[in-house]
């Protein structure tokens, strides 16, 4: 049997997502049974090749965020959006309703203690953006699993239920927003 | 010597970009200038992504700010959830928690370092330290070690889920609960929770001391490499207890020079904004710490595991604190400063952990019925916590009207910024300057910034984000190669 | 003899004068709503309990009961149109459940559990709403508020206080403060109100309480809103 590739990445957001994959403990074994990892935060490979599901943790708050969304979205058969960012912005959006220039002010020239205030920006820095978008707001997705983050469970029994072929379907214990 | 962060003369200078760092937590960058000759002039580690909550908590109900602030991070997101905690204690005026608060709130924490150095070292540092820094990308990760040494994998796995779960019974779920309230806790554990968290601690704890065995056998196989890797002095801060010993919850800020020289000791940190300030440099979002009293050039330091397992007077637990005799006799002290040390400060860390997990869980007053205190509500409160990265400050202050006016969050990763790139760019000088660059060679600056095991997603709060890939660009401009990690 | 209807083929006792709404709840079962609350004077806003009354939609709480009436509520076609509403609602307000204290026993959650909402799918429009924190003990965070006038009947008709109303039309529309200021310190509000605990969402909440009941003890930590009987839904004993 082939195994289904699998990429995953973090946007804008906390690595609490991929915790929660991680929170799937000794099944994570069984997992790479049938899932091999391609890019990901917890393999050295930088760039998502083909793959048959992607999952993507957070929203998109910069230029780079949609490099890597679109990357994704390129390489992966079906993309999911995993966590309450990447489905609504989540608490980063918060900003959304704060002018981004009072942001880095804040936080760069007003902070306590704070020595040669400035807003950085080195080209190295990629551009930010003023508000913080769910994902399915710059690339097609085909499935949301919501929670912040999922619990593990939901996420065993939705790749468990992808890698059956079967349609994923989440219980009600498996299902929050919080 | 030349110190590496900004070259004179960059626009001759070719590029080199590893991004994103990976098995890291959160996203980074780091960028190197070479010239014709291979020879490195220039090295930074870039945080390159912003979010900007301490303006964005302005104006939100102070009793929110412990569950809202802590999806800076999930990794350790129990962290911020005390500390932020911690600060609105002072902020209700609970001078002193209840015996059940204090107790459930440590658990909490110490599951939270378990459950993170345990992640850490299993997880994202081993693939590194067992099969080598230049080992085939394939199998450097996590399935690679289970293929090897699926006994380590295992035990790794496990040592996390138990971490995890003492966080689910004190917090309410694993990731991002909500145990912890302004002035207390919203749940005690019950005996029958206890009993059932007791039955695994024993195993729990001896997995722990095979892992400090695991690395201290790497020291000793591999000497002249751990010792040397990276290797630089600086300062060190951290909490301590106030009789001295390791305490991850609560205590003083102590700080000691590169040769354990006292800075300042048992500092309240109520004022922490009069000993540390911060400086920002344009080409990164994360700031760069300092001692006032020593200034921005000489005064920074490094925090976490390393900075206090080196500078407690001792560490109250048997197990651990045998652990600790043995590291800082190891080749004199060879292990105190080399960034490979944070590995082995870790491990006798995760193991004070689970001791002192058994210890608490052994404690009636977590069955205790009083969880929350108040008093003379004040309008200011810092909260100051050990994380299992370093020391965590979250200040804020509030008005009549219970709603946050101003934060200043100073995460542990940012304390370790300028400790990091200085550890990086030793790597640059000690393997890379004038070499052909490779895969391998290019993951030996990842191996130096592993170490610290860096949360760059902590580290983002204020704007962005840090992943690793080389693309190398000509004087002109002009992008002539790149290198990446997946060898594409 | 009792007159009954079907209610998704189940047959449903009722009494003369009766909503739809009514007789479901006092026979305890649940049809979605959000801006019905059995204390108040039906609304018929929130359009969550449209029902296929034999062929045409209605909503359940302003329709009165009949003899032999068919009526149709757990549908596909039906829940997916109360998905949309749900996932409007979503959008049109900041719902950021994550670290909102009234996660676990709020009903706009709730029913979008129940609903099997998965994401808000339309474009999050993220409006600017203030929070006002001037009251001593009642905050209001206008985020949240999904405009079911709960509070505005509440205050009107049960504290005699008038406190709340909407104003502005459309996607304008947005809860006020019937003060000189606008502010909530500036009105007779006290805690006690029925208006301070009515909200179905978050908008407006107790100061200081929040986060004290732990996760896994909240009102829909484990139970679908279908099975978790509002308090005063019951048949009013006679």
């Amino acid at each position: 049997m082939t195994k289904l590739k699998v990429a995953t990445c973090s946007l804008a957001g906390c690595f609490g997502c991929h915790m929660s994959l991680l929170d799937i403990d000794e099944k994570l074994f069984e997992l790479v049974k049938a899932v091999e990892f391609d890019r990901s935060p917890i393999t050295d490979i930088k760039h998502c090749g083909p793959c048959d599901i992607g999952i993507v943790e957070g929203g998109v708050c910069n230029a780079e965020n949609v490099h890597v969304l679109k990357e994704f979205r390129r390489n992966c058969r079906i993309l999911v959006a995993m966590g309450a960012c990447a489905i609504t912005g989540g608490i980063p959006a918060l900003r959304n309703n704060v002018d981004l220039w009072d942001c880095f002010q804040e936080v760069y020239h007003y902070g306590i203690g704070l020595e040669k205030g400035q807003i950085p920006n080195d080209p190295e820095l990629p551009l930010p953006f003023d508000r913080v978008h769910p994902i399915n707001e710059v690339v097609r997705i085909d499935y949301f699993l919501p929670g912040c983050p999922p619990p593990a469970d939901a996420i065993w029994k939705f790749l468990t239920d992808l890698a059956a072929g079967r349609e994923p379907k989440l219980d009600y214990d498996m299902l929050h927003y919080d | 010597m030349d110190t590496l962060e900004t070259a004179a003369h960059p626009e001759n200078l070719r590029r080199v970009v590893i991004e994103p760092v990976s098995r890291v937590e959160g996203h980074g960058k780091v960028t190197l200038l070479l010239d014709a000759e291979d020879r490195v002039h220039q090295v930074r580690l870039h945080i390159v992504e912003f979010r900007g909550f301490e303006k964005f908590i302005q104006g939100r109900p102070y009793w929110e700010v412990p569950v809202l602030v802590q999806r800076l991070c999930g990794i350790c997101p129990v962290s911020h959830h005390l500390a932020a905690s911690k600060a609105l204690d002072i902020i209700v005026g609970a001078k002193q928690l209840t015996p059940t608060a204090e107790k459930m709130r440590r658990l909490m924490h110490l599951g939270q370092i378990l459950q993170s150095h345990a992640l850490h070292f299993f997880h994202l540092a081993s693939p590194d330290l067992l099969f080598g820094f230049d080992a085939d990308v394939a199998k450097r990760n996590i399935v690679g070690v289970a293929a090897v040494a699926p006994e380590v994998a295992k035990k790794g796995v496990l040592l996390r889920k138990y971490g995890q779960e003492i966080i689910r019974h004190t917090a309410g779920k694993r990731v991002h609960g909500t145990g912890s309230v302004p002035g207390g806790v919203n749940k005690n554990l019950s005996r029958a929770e206890r009993a059932g968290l007791l039955g695994e601690i024993d195993t729990i704890v001896e997995w722990s001391r095979e892992a400090v065995g695991i690395i201290q056998k790497l020291f000793a196989d591999h000497a002249k490499l751990y010792e040397s890797f990276g290797r630089f002095e600086s300062n060190r801060l951290g909490l301590v207890r106030a009789d001295g010993a390791l305490d991850l919850y609560h205590g003083g800020l102590r700080a000691t020079d590169a040769a354990g020289a006292t800075l300042f000791d048992h500092a309240d940190y109520q004022s922490y904004y009069e000993l540390i300030h911060e400086e920002v440099k344009p080409w990164s979002y994360m700031k760069f710490p300092f001692i006032v009293a020593q200034g921005s050039e000489a005064g920074w330091y490094r925090v976490g595991p390393l900075a206090r397992v080196a500078q407690c007077d001792f560490i109250p637990t048997e197990l651990a604190e045998a652990e600790r005799l043995a590291f800082k006799a190891f080749d004199g002290g060879a292990a105190l400063s080399a960034p490979l040390g944070y590995h082995w400060a870790r491990m006798i860390e995760m193991l004070h952990a689970a001791e002192g997990i058994k210890e608490l869980l052994l404690d009636n007053d977590l069955s205790g019925g009083d969880l929350v205190v108040r008093g003379e509500p004040q309008l200011r409160g810092v909260g100051v916590i050990e994380a299992p990265r370093g020391t965590l400050i979250h200040h804020y202050r509030v008005n009549e009207d219970d709603q946050i006016v101003s934060a200043n969050l100073i995460v542990s990763t940012t304390h370790n910024n300028q400790a990091m790139n200085e550890a990086v760019r030793q790597v640059a000088r000690q393997h890379l300057d004038g070499r052909t660059l490779t895969e391998g060679l290019l993951n030996h600056i990842e191996v130096a910034i592993r170490a610290f095991d860096p949360c760059l997603s902590c580290a983002t709060h204020a704007l962005g984000k840090m992943p690793l890939e080389l693309t190398l660009v000509d004087a002109g401009g002009e992008t002539i190669g790149s290198l990446r990690r997946d060898g594409a | 003899m009792t007159k009954t209807f079907t209610l998704d083929g189940k047959v449903i006792p009722f009494e003369e004068g009766e909503t739809i709404m009514e007789a479901a709840a006092a026979a305890g079962v649940y049809i979605p709503h959000l801006c019905h609350h059995p204390e108040f004077k039906p609304h018929g806003s929130c359009k969550l309990c449209t029902v296929n009354i034999g062929g045409r939609l209605g909503a359940a709480c302003t329709n009165r009961a009949a003899e032999g009436m068919k009526v149709e509520s757990e549908t596909e076609a039906l829940n997916a149109d109360r998905r949309a509403l749900t996932q409007m609602l979503f959008v049109e307000g900041n719902h950021i459940c994550p670290s909102c204290e009234k996660s676990g026993n709020c009903q706009l959650q709730a029913v979008a559990y129940h609903l099997g909402m998965l994401t808000p799918h339309f474009t999050h429009f993220y409006p600017a709403r203030d929070v006002d924190a001037s009251h001593p003990d009642v905050l209001l965070e206008r985020n949240r508020c999904i405009l079911c006038e709960l509070c505005v009947r509440a205050s009107r008709d049960v504290d005699g206080k008038n406190v709340f109303g909407i104003g502005g039309r459309g996607i304008k529309a947005r809860l006020i403060v019937n003060s000189a200021s606008g502010r909530l310190a500036d009105t007779d509000m006290s805690v006690t109100d029925r208006a301070a605990e009515v909200c179905p969402t978050g908008a407006i909440i107790r100061k200081r309480h929040g986060f004290t009941v732990p996760i896994g003890q909240r009102l829909y930590d484990h139970h679908d809103i279908a099975e978790v009987p509002v308090a005063g839904m019951e048949r009013p004993k006679k």
